[in-house]
């Protein structure tokens, strides 16, 4: 004889994703590590930008590199001369909690004051799951198209803050910049969108000094 | 996409609660996709049937329950189903139905929440 029973399961994936996240923030919190979440379109200049952090910052900075194969971005940190970690995610198009956790034991947390983890280049993935960071930037360029944002609106609700990137290109390309920053306050009216180029330095010191702020705030 | 990472979880977390609950067989499944998720319930149920051969899982009938977008607006204190009128999604996180500003917070519609299982067990161990 057989019989059929309901079982209550109630388990949300996301959720288990979610709470991993906050046990990696909990273990920065314990290490005072302050982490950045650096997430945006492919090309769109997020390696440049944490590049250019690691120089112009006056603090112990680490780099998590999330790549899909290669370990690319992760051999240009280690230029700068900082703790990296290259996280190859293999199939997957987004970092998740528990790839960050692992990350985490090849870290010399102990040393670290400032943590960026570059995510997967991608406006889609990354949104459904976080990572434990304490802020997330999200970072585009005008050559993607001025029509970035309104097509991919999520990632943009959820951001602490927004680069436009590549301004220096926007004519050549035919991008409107300011349309962009408008779509991102249309979604996010708090928060903060800096247009800059890097080629030029043009916006470089903003974001610095936006992400020293929320380090002092936290 | 990460239909296929999502499902695998998915399946791991069904065969866990089956076998702790002695089934012989998983004869339905029921999962909660909000609308907002990253995910294409078709194609999660596609890869669910792929990952289910060979288990106790195979077979079984997958119910996917869309979960509709539900917001708070932080500045008329509505709470309640957003405006998806003509599946624009951007309109659901925009606006406030009620008052029309912008600035509101989404409080469902972002889940991937494995909600029942319905297992075949013997009497015995009933
Ligand atoms: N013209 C121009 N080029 C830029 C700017 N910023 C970055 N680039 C160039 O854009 C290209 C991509 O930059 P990366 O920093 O590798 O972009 P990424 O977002 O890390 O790319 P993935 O990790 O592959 O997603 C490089 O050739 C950069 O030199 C900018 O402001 N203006
Ligand atoms: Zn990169
Ligand atoms: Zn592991
Ligand atoms: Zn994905
Ligand atoms: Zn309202």
């Amino acid at each position: 004889m057989h019989k059929i029973a309901e079982v209550e399961v109630q388990h949300d994936i996301m959720v288990a994703n979610r709470k991993l996240a906050r046990k990696n923030q909990k273990m920065l919190d314990n290490n005072q590590v302050y982490s950045v979440d650096v997430v945006g379109a492919i090309g769109s200049g997020k390696t440049t930008l944490i590049e250019a952090l690691i120089d112009a910052m006056d603090c112990n900075i680490g780099v998590i590199a999330g790549d899909v194969i290669s370990k690319y971005d992760a051999g240009r940190f280690e230029k700068h001369e900082v703790p990296v970690v290259g996280l190859n995610t293999g199939k997957e198009c987004h970092l998740d909690a528990h790839l960050v956790e692992h990350a985490f034991h090849d870290l010399p947390l102990g040393d670290i004051d400032l943590l960026f983890i570059e995510n997967v280049g991608n406006l889609i993935c990354p949104v459904d799951f976080e990572l434990g960071s304490h802020m997330r930037m999200v970072v585009i360029s005008v050559t993607e198209g001025d029509d970035t944002v309104e097509k991919h609106p999520l990632i943009f609700k959820d951001a602490d803050l927004v680069v436009i990137n590549k301004v220096d290109l926007a004519d050549a390309v035919g991008a409107d910049s300011d349309k962009m920053v408008n779509d991102v306050k249309q979604l996010n009216p708090d928060v903060q969108v800096i247009k800059t180029s890097l080629k030029t330095d043009k916006g470089f010191d903003e974001v610095m000094k936006a992400i020293e702020i929320s380090i002092s705030e936290n | 996409m990460h239909e296929l990472s999502m499902a695998e979880a998915i399946v791991e977390t069904v065969l866990d609660v089956a076998e702790k609950n002695d089934a012989q067989e998983i004869v339905e499944v029921t999962i909660e996709v909000g609308e907002l998720t990253m995910l294409n319930p078709e194609q999660v149920k596609f890869l669910l049937g792929v990952l289910a051969e060979d288990t106790l899982l195979e077979g079984a009938e997958i119910i996917i329950e869309e979960v509709p977008v539900e917001i708070k607006c932080r500045n008329c204190e509505f709470t309640g189903l957003a405006n998806t009128d003509g599946s624009d999604h951007y309109l659901a996180i925009v606006l406030c139905p009620k008052c029309n500003e912008r600035n509101v917070e989404i409080l469902k519609g972002r889940e991937c929440n494995v909600k029942t299982i319905k297992i075949e067990k013997s009497d015995e161990n009933a």
